[in-house]
């Protein structure tokens, strides 16, 4: 019985109304988790089996109990690095696009809000933040713009 | 480097951080004055966290020679150029990251601000996104200026002035000309206000102006990808970020030409 734990080390979490922030010190990677995503993985405490998030699911955010769509939001939050060990979908648990998802729970298009999801972003470099050369300007003292290559102390390309 | 005879220097506090200046051609620190940060205080002490050291060049008549000038962070080259103007163009942009990126008590993000009917609205935007323009063209129309490089905020949320002179980059190859929002009839501001809107939005030709409302988790990530400290100091970043759109709305939208979206901005505010 697979039972998915979350990882804390490294990670700064900021819980919000719904979602939850989460911050990895190892990767400098910021991640988004939406209301469906946060509630699973919270309930990631090696405890819980896929089947119980599912019904928590259903009892918590109105969304039918449906294992697929847990194992949607397991395999994302592995993907993010997000919990202990990635954890493997069963072979009798279907793979299925979010369209099928949508139709499969009858959510309708508005339904999507619901579905798992985890926004991600690299955080920035301070360096990337400074002023840089545009296409055709020196590079002398600046360095170019991302998108451009500084060739003989002029910036070329498309940035 | 401490024997090429540096004849003057400056120390300044800006932000919490002590800052040394020294140069080799006295003159030139009047102008340097001019391109620090905004509220920077002169300091005694020669003991500083960050040391720029300005060479000088020229022509030197005496050996037919043109030397370049030459600008170190601590004991790194960043310039070798033969215009003193990039130079200090350079040396500008030096210190403003890094009084953004090390700032004590304030969380730098890269965006343009202004105030309009007692709140901030936040401009989001990489170099090149078209921040200097849109906050100009709400200067114009009324709003008023904070800065066209940095939202400062602190830990209650608040954003504070950064009131250089809107720098407009022009010709291809040209420098930056300087503007203060004087000149395009506006008032510049002086207390922190609270946030009351974000909008992430880059200029693109043609761009309709849809504005999408984003929520508060996604609100964070999309400043954080503009947050100058998000590296060093995560932790004040998310929290500062956290307090700045719980009471802001953030939207997302491509946009057209600056004129036309100044008043669809502003009237987002109400």
């Amino acid at each position: 019985m697979i039972v998915p734990r979350l990882r804390k080390k490294g990670l700064l979490i900021q819980e919000l109304r719904d979602e939850v922030l989460v911050y990895d010190l190892e990767r400098h990677k910021a991640h988004c988790l939406n209301p469906t995503a946060a509630l699973i993985w919270r309930h990631c405490n090696g405890r819980t089996t896929v089947s119980e998030m599912a019904a928590l699911l259903e009892e918590e955010l109105g969304i039918p109990a449906d294992e697929g769509l847990v194992w949607s939001a397991l395999e994302k939050l592995g993907r993010a690095h997000l919990l202990r060990e990635r954890v493997t979908r069963p072979e009798g648990v279907p793979r299925q696009s979010r369209r099928e998802l949508l139709r499969k729970l009858a959510l309708g298009l508005a339904g999507g809000v619901l579905l798992p999801a985890v926004t991600s972003i690299l955080a920035p470099v301070a360096a990337s933040h400074g002023s840089c050369a545009h296409v055709g300007e020196s590079c002398a003292t600046l360095n170019c713009c991302t998108g451009c290559a500084c060739v003989a102390t002029f910036c070329i390309g498309t940035c | 480097m401490g024997r090429l005879g540096w004849v003057a220097g400056i120390s300044i506090g800006a932000y919490g951080r002590s800052i040394g200046i020294r140069v080799n051609r006295p003159q030139v620190l009047n102008e340097i004055r001019s391109l620090l940060p905004p509220g920077w205080k002169p300091k005694s002490s020669p003991v500083v966290g960050r040391l720029y050291s300005l060479m000088v060049g020229g022509a030197d008549p005496r050996r037919n020679l043109h030397r370049y000038h030459l600008l170190y962070s601590d004991a790194q080259r960043v310039a070798r150029t033969m215009s003193l103007k990039e130079a200090l163009r350079r040396l500008e942009s030096e210190i403003d990251l890094y009084v953004a990126e090390w700032a004590r008590r304030r969380v730098f993000v890269h965006a343009g601000v202004v105030v309009w009917k007692g709140q901030a609205i936040v401009l989001p935007g990489r170099s090149y996104s078209g921040k200097t323009t849109l906050v100009a063209a709400l200067v114009r129309a009324g709003a008023t200026y904070y800065s066209d490089e940095h939202a400062v905020l602190d830990s209650k949320g608040r954003v504070h002035p950064y009131a250089k002179p809107l720098s407009f980059r022009e010709d291809v190859g040209g420098g930056p000309r300087r503007c203060a929002a004087e000149d395009l009839g506006g008032l510049v501001g002086s207390e922190p206000v609270r946030v009351g809107m974000v909008i992430m939005c880059e200029y693109r030709d043609g761009a309709r102006w849809r504005p999408r409302l984003l929520s508060p988790g996604r609100a964070v990530l999309a400043l954080l990808a503009h947050t100058v400290p998000a590296r060093r100091r995560p932790s004040d970043a998310l929290a500062v970020l956290k307090r700045v759109v719980a009471e802001a709305r953030v939207f997302s939208s491509a946009r057209g030409e600056a004129e036309e979206m100044a008043d669809s901005i502003l009237s987002l505010c109400g």
